[in-house]
């Protein structure tokens, strides 16, 4: 019957289909083709100028980069405690900046423009320097850390009020209309979905502070920079010893940004449209 | 916020800085030196005696005073008279690493205790450091840019010479430089202007890697060795400017610390004496003996 006779079987696909499906297959090959090669010859090229300016000595790099390497555990100790204290702080001072309490948000406030306002080295010998003298001495490793989560957790406060607000309204209002007292609505209902929304602006925050530790060399902290330009003065190979220290920077950096992404995925999963 | 939140706010604070003070240690704020009696339990030297280990500071980048070995220990000159003072104190020996500024300025909080790291005798620094007798004396060496042609100390007049931040060479070029034994330095040329970098080693990589930023380095002999070794393309220039005094320093804004500044200097005369200070003078520095003028 003709009706039948229309009906093309389930498993077969219009030949239309097939050619769409197989062009985009084709660009994003032809795409990551390109990637693939821009990033070799830049690299190549960037390689070739630092073995050409003879900043390439395999003797020194064997010798050092072991030495070199075992900053990182210290880099990442100090990237990550920081980062857990300062967002403590940010959510803190999210909380006092949204605050209709005149002498919380003066506080919040004065602490995100003085902090956000002034140089994180400044803070750095503030903290190792000023702070004595009036009275509190921090060992070597808590006071770096004191600099770096109190300089983020600034800056992360504003990540955080940004974030806290962008939770839909009626969120809120459904709550409140439930009941809820304020402390439940920002604890049960607007930070679990702020913390959603700020994931990946932390997690951009910790790549970036696991370069900002280094920071914290000039305070003499065997770290990986204050390993690395040590080694590199008394051996008259500076430049070369600061590269294997940026490799290692960065290698570090794509290893956390992979699992930034892992986790932001994960996150959205909610948001999956079926 | 209602005033539960309040409540759970102030808790959190409170806690974190609760943690922060349970880090942190006791401050060194200076007291009034207390009468020196032999064995006097408030002066730096007991506690160190009681704690077993004296905290010295020490600067790696600088051989052969102090330098880097590749299990992140260190070796030198100056290692090896910190490592033989804390033997004839009878305690063990530590070493930190702070800047060389953070050293000169003074007021360490207690971070360590001493400094064993080439520190010059200045008037300057005697105001925030204790030093004892010099340990040796370095000369201070002039040197000029393949480059620039320059063969003679006048030949640098009206150039720009490279020194380290915060060293005596930057000194003795603003005409700010007094030695603390009363040492005669030579006349600065005339119109001799200085240019910093953050330490003496980055003077010889600015020339290294074909800078022109200026004409002439001045720092120690032997790190000037150590550099021209190391391929800056400079030579020697004229006879050493100054001779410095170099001592081992301690805060003067530190704990009481009398007796042991009596101790250590007790102990440099010994290893004067002893041939210590010459023997490891002549093993560090290609056979010089460093530790008399």
């Amino acid at each position: 019957m003709t009706a039948n006779a229309t009906l093309a079987a389930p498993d077969v696909e219009p030949p239309i289909l097939e050619k769409i499906r197989a062009s985009q297959r084709a660009a994003r090959s032809s795409f990551r083709l390109r990637f693939i090669v821009v990033w070799v010859l830049i690299l190549g090229a960037l390689g070739a100028a630092i073995v050409a300016t003879g900043n390439a000595n395999p003797d020194f790099t064997i010798k050092w980069s072991t030495y070199i390497l075992g900053g990182a555990g210290l880099t990442i100790l100090i990237s990550a405690v920081s980062i857990f204290l300062a967002t403590i702080f940010a959510i803190i001072g999210a909380l006092g900046r949204l605050s209709s309490n005149g002498f919380i948000n003066g506080a919040a406030s004065l602490y995100v423009s003085l902090v956000r306002g002034t140089p994180l080295l400044v803070q750095i010998y503030f903290v190792f320097f000023a702070l004595p003298q009036m009275g509190i001495v921090l060992d070597l490793i808590p006071a770096g850390i004191l600099a770096l989560s109190f300089n983020y957790g600034a800056y992360m406060t504003e990540i955080f009020r940004a974030g806290i607000q962008a939770v839909p309204r009626g969120q809120r209002e459904a709550a409140e209309a439930l009941g809820m007292p304020e402390g439940q609505v920002m604890r049960r209902i607007v930070l679990p979905q702020a913390v959603r929304i700020v994931v990946p602006a932390i997690g951009n925050d910790f790549v970036s502070m696991i370069k900002d530790s280094s920071l914290v060399s000039v305070v003499g902290l065997q770290e990986m920079l204050w390993r690395a330009s040590t080694v590199g003065r008394s051996n008259s190979q500076l430049i070369q010893a600061l590269l294997i220290a940026a490799l290692v920077y960065w290698a570090l950096t794509i290893f956390f940004s992979y699992f930034q992404a892992k986790l932001e995925k994960r996150l959205a999963q909610s948001d999956v449209r079926l | 916020m209602d005033k539960r939140s309040m409540v759970r706010l102030l808790a959190v604070v409170t806690v974190a800085g609760l943690l922060f003070g349970a880090c942190s240690s006791s401050g060194g704020s200076a007291k009034p030196s207390g009468a020196a009696g032999a064995g006097d339990p408030n002066d730096l030297l007991a506690k160190i005696k009681a704690a077993g280990v004296i905290k010295v500071g020490t600067d790696p980048a600088y051989p052969p005073q102090s330098e880097l070995k590749s299990d992140g220990t260190f070796e030198g000159f100056d290692i090896d008279t910190a490592n033989e003072i804390g033997k004839r104190l009878g305690v063990k020996v530590q070493f930190e690493t702070p800047d060389f500024a953070v050293v000169e300025a003074g007021k360490w909080a207690g971070r360590f205790d001493i400094s064993v790291g080439s520190v010059t005798i200045t008037q300057v620094r005697l105001a925030n450091l204790d030093f004892t007798a010099p340990y040796y004396f370095t000369p201070a060496q002039m040197t000029a840019t393949k480059a620039s042609g320059i063969t003679s100390l006048d030949g640098l007049a009206g150039k720009t010479v490279c020194v380290g931040a915060a060293t005596t060479y930057f000194q003795w070029i603003e005409g700010t430089l007094k030695l603390g034994d009363g040492s005669p330095l030579a006349p600065v040329p005339a119109g001799m202007k200085s240019i910093t970098q953050k330490t003496d080693q980055e003077c010889a990589l600015s020339v290294k890697s074909g800078r022109k930023d200026f004409d002439g380095w001045l720092s120690s002999s032997t790190t000037v060795a150590a550099g021209i070794a190391g391929g800056a393309p400079m030579v020697v220039v004229g006879d050493p400017v100054f001779y410095e005094p170099l001592a081992v320093a301690t805060d003067k804004s530190g704990p009481p610390h009398a007796e042991l500044q009596a101790a250590l200097d007790k102990i440099i005369k010994d290893m004067h004496a002893d041939g210590t200070l010459s023997a490891s003078s002549k093993k560090w520095f290609d056979g010089k003996d460093y530790s008399t003028k």
